[in-house]
């Protein structure tokens, strides 16, 4: 298995998802069901971490195809810069969901009312991942299948304004000054701050030290760790699209992501979903529950092997 | 400017030398780490006293001083051997010398708060936010401008006897 081969196992997925995602979503919406909405939450946030090694992996594929014959570079940009729109648009849908499943994290049952804007901006953020999904897979598509063209079909207009963002951001990353690139490492390290010291203290808490501090407002510490997520993955995207050729077959950062993936996971699933409910139960003295335990664990040992791998990909760099 | 010849003796010694082969990727990541504790713990005590996030109790978060001078020793430690391997690059730099009393205020912040914090274990929510308040945004600002002097070490050096 290589790059290409992740791009093509996993690029279909944030496409279909989302459609899948969506048609859920507003059968829970016109049902009232809240299981459903809480379900759709859960998958638009899935996809959304999902699509981060999507995007990051079709330089790869590119360089692979490359060699192929009927290759055509101007293809390629459109898709990067159709798969750009399309990622920024579920990572919108990704935050909302987020907001929508909040709540539910602190044993809410009944929605308050502030979640009906959430429900709105999930919908509407939905539809418009979609129609861009739907440009991004097509454009996609073409690359392998040109076939598939119609005689005469000009590019997408969709595709062309993504591919204006990419190279916007790659002009204002490299480019535009020699101080952004510190100053969004800068932020790259104060994003890693808050994000590991929230899942440090509530996983070290969980994991029974400051076992006189209760776990449910502890939980409450999430958003900031969430933000530095948040925060770093802006700042990582930044990075690799100044730089792609200096990541995308960097041993060091394709380990780091897939660590990424999998922790974040645990981050959204077990401390932002009703999972959490059970363990928010630990009060002042309380052992949390085994699972709990267990995440805890694995996020920490994570976090930190994700750390310490960010900070070796300069040295992977002729790999 | 002249680079004072003390600097490249110590880049000349087993030491130095050693740093800068192989484990310097190894020392840096334990910087970051470091960092992380630090000013992690640091940040957590700072937002409580501000009042984030409502309904823990603060008195256990005293704990956290474990963290934050486990976290100042790493820093120590390995800050250090990373000025041993590279002395011209740091010291010839008016950035390091800003980053140091940014870590001196920061951690005398700290230390501060705990005194009018944490000692009083009777002392409500309402007064203890009233006596921290200034320390904790304070300490805030200092570690983000350690974190940041920190960054832009890379970026700002004149003199390097030993380039990457």
């Amino acid at each position: 298995m290589n790059l290409p081969h992740i791009h093509l196992l996993l690029n279909h997925w944030p496409i279909i998802g989302t459609f899948i995602g969506l048609g859920l979503y507003v059968i829970a919406l016109a049902t009232r069901n809240r299981d459903l909405r809480q379900a759709s939450y859960v998958l638009f946030a899935a996809l959304t971490l999902l699509a981060i090694p999507v995007y990051l992996s079709g330089n790869s594929a590119a360089e692979v195809m490359k060699k192929q014959q009927g290759w055509s570079a101007s293809l390629a940009t459109s898709h990067e810069g159709a798969a750009m729109l399309a990622t920024l648009a579920l990572g919108l849908t990704g935050i909302f969901a987020i907001c929508g499943l909040w709540p539910s994290a602190k044993g809410v049952k009944t929605e308050p009312h502030s979640q009906s804007w959430v429900s709105l901006a999930v919908l509407l953020s939905a539809l418009a991942t979609a129609g861009l999904m739907a440009v991004a897979g097509n454009t996609g598509g073409h690359i392998s299948h040109p076939e598939i063209i119609k005689e005469g079909e000009p590019p997408s207009d969709i595709a062309q304004i993504g591919e204006k963002v990419v190279l916007g951001v790659r002009y204002f990353v490299i480019d535009y000054s020699r101080w952004i690139w510190p100053f969004v490492e800068d932020l790259h390290f104060i994003g890693l701050i808050m994000l590991v010291s929230v899942v440090g203290i509530i996983s070290v808490r969980t994991l029974g030290f400051f076992k006189q501090l209760p776990l449910a407002p502890l939980q409450r510490l999430i958003p900031i760790g969430l933000l530095g997520f948040g925060i770093n993955v802006v700042t990582g995207f930044m990075f690799f699209i100044g730089m792609p050729f200096f990541y995308y077959g960097n041993w060091y950062f394709q380990v780091k992501i897939a660590a990424i993936f999998v922790a974040a996971a645990l981050l959204v699933m077990f401390y932002c979903t009703s999972m959490f409910v059970k363990w928010g139960n630990a009060g002042p003295g309380q052992d949390a529950p085994m699972i709990a335990k267990l995440v805890a664990v694995l996020s920490l040992v994570l976090w930190i092997a994700i750390v310490i791998i960010g900070r070796y990909i300069p040295l992977g760099e002729s790999v | 400017m002249n680079v004072p010849h003390f600097f490249l003796t110590i880049e000349e010694s087993g030491l130095s030398m050693w740093v800068r082969d192989n484990p310097f990727w190894a020392i840096l990541s334990m910087h970051a780490l470091g960092m992380a504790v630090l000013v992690g713990a640091s940040m957590l005590v700072a937002l409580r006293v501000l009042g984030i996030p409502q309904g823990l109790p603060f008195a256990p978060l005293k704990r956290l001083y474990g963290f934050i001078w486990a976290g100042f020793w790493i820093q120590f430690v390995s800050g250090m051997l990373l000025l041993i391997g590279y002395p011209t690059k740091s010291l010839t730099n008016w950035d390091f010398y800003i980053k140091l009393i940014l870590i001196i205020a920061g951690m005398v912040a700290m230390v501060m708060l705990k005194k009018r914090v944490f000692t009083d274990p009777g002392l409500s929510e309402a007064d203890m936010r009233l006596r921290g308040k200034s320390l904790a945004v304070l300490s805030l600002l200092f570690w983000a401008g350690v974190v940041t002097t920190g960054r832009m070490l890379a970026y700002t050096y004149t003199h390097v006897s030993y380039p990457g």
